[in-house]
C-alpha cells in the first residue's frame, strides 16, 4: 500500500519536475512530512543532508526518502518513479522538440519557468532549514553557507563540511 | 561522451541538456535516455540509465545505513544537521544566482515571492502552485515582462 502511495507520487512529481529535483525538494518534505506523517521534518533534513553530501546526482534524495518510509523496496519504487515517467515522455517528444528548437515557444516557456523555479528553490532553502520553530543557529548556518556559496569559489563540499563543524559546536 | 568517444559535438550536447531543461523529470535521467536512445536505441537508453544512476544509489544507501547505525550519538546528529543546514544555504544561494537575470524586472520578482510564499509558508500543493505559476509565466513572458 505504501509502496503504491510512494510510486504514485513520485510518479506524479516526475512531471512536475522543471529545473531540476532542487525545486521539487518542498513537494516532496510537505507530502512525506506534513501531509502523511511518515517521517519529521528533522528526518528529512537529515536524509537531505546525506544525500547532499554523497557523491552522484541530486534525485538520490527520492531514493533516501523511498528507503526510509518503506525500506529498499522504497528506495527503488521512488526512484523509478521520479525518473520513468519524465523519461519515457522525453524518449518520445525529444525528436518532435528537437525539430523546433528555434520556436520562439521555447524561449517564452524557459523565461516563464526561470521565476517559478528561482521561488521554489528558495523555498527548499527556507523549508529544509526551518524543520520546527525557527533556530537561529540553523539559519545562522544556512545563511552563512549561502553567503560563502555566492560570494566565493570554494567547492559546495568544504561549506557543508564548514556547516557540520558548526553544527558540532552550536547544537 | 564529447571529449573521449566523440559521439556528439560539445554544442550538440549544450543543446540536448538546454532541450531536458524545458522538458519536466530530473535532468539525469532525461539526458541518459535520450543521449542513450541516440545511439544505441532501447538498450542504450536503459544502459545509460542504470550506468549513471547505479554506483552513485549504491553510495547514497550505503551512507545513510551506514549513518543509522549512529544517529543517535548526540555529536554526529547535531554535525548532519549542521551539514542539512549547510545545505539549504546552498539551495539559497542557488536562488540567488538563478534569480540574479530576474533582479531588473518587477513581474519576475513578483512572481518568485508569491511562489515562495505559497511554497514555503503556505505549504500549499505544487500541483496547485505549478499551473497558476505557469500560466502566469507565460502571460508574462507574452508581454516581455519576465
Amino acid at each position: 500500500m505504501i509502496l503504491a502511495k510512494l510510486a504514485a507520487f513520485f510518479g506524479v512529481l516526475s512531471f512536475l519536475t522543471f529545473g531540476g529535483v532542487s525545486s521539487v525538494i518542498p513537494e516532496m518534505q510537505r507530502y512525506v512530512v506534513e501531509q502523511n506523517g511518515w517521517i519529521t521534518a528533522g528526518d528529512f533534513m537529515q536524509l537531505f543532508a546525506v544525500a547532499q553530501s554523497a557523491p552522484g546526482p541530486n534525485v538520490l534524495i527520492s531514493s533516501l526518502v523511498g528507503w526510509r518510509v518503506a525500506g529498499f523496496a522504497g528506495s527503488l519504487v521512488a526512484l523509478g518513479a521520479i525518473c520513468l515517467p519524465a523519461g519515457i515522455l522525453a524518449w518520445w517528444v525529444f525528436e518532435l522538440l528537437d525539430r523546433y528548437r528555434d520556436s520562439p515557444w521555447r524561449g517564452i516557456l524557459q523565461r516563464a519557468l526561470a521565476p517559478l523555479v528561482v521561488g521554489l528553490i528558495g523555498a527548499g532553502g527556507y523549508i529544509i532549514a526551518t524543520p520546527g520553530a525557527p533556530d537561529w543557529r540553523l539559519w545562522l548556518i544556512a545563511v552563512a553557507s549561502a553567503a560563502g556559496m555566492v560570494a566565493t569559489k570554494l567547492n559546495p563540499l568544504w561549506i557543508m563540511a564548514a556547516g557540520g563543524l558548526a553544527g558540532g559546536l552550536l547544537l | 561522451m564529447v571529449e573521449e568517444r566523440r559521439w556528439l559535438t560539445p554544442a550538440d550536447f549544450t543543446e540536448t541538456i538546454g532541450l531536458c531543461q524545458v522538458l519536466p523529470g530530473p535532468n539525469i535521467g532525461n539526458a541518459s535516455i535520450v543521449l542513450g536512445k541516440r545511439w544505441f536505441g532501447l538498450r542504450g537508453a536503459i544502459v545509460a540509465f542504470l550506468g549513471l544512476m547505479g554506483l552513485p544509489y549504491c553510495w547514497v544507501l550505503a551512507i545513510a545505513l551506514l549513518y543509522t547505525e549512529f544517529s543517535s550519538i548526540r555529536i554526529i546528529h547535531s554535525i548532519v544537521t549542521g551539514v542539512g543546514a549547510a545545505g539549504a544555504g546552498l539551495f539559497l544561494a542557488t536562488a540567488v544566482k538563478l534569480g540574479r537575470p530576474l533582479a531588473r524586472k518587477p513581474a519576475a520578482l513578483a512572481l518568485v515571492a508569491a511562489c515562495f510564499v505559497a511554497v514555503a509558508l503556505g505549504r500549499i500543493s505544487l500541483l496547485v502552485v505549478m499551473p497558476v505559476a505557469i500560466a502566469l509565466g507565460i502571460l508574462a513572458a507574452r508581454k516581455e515582462l519576465v
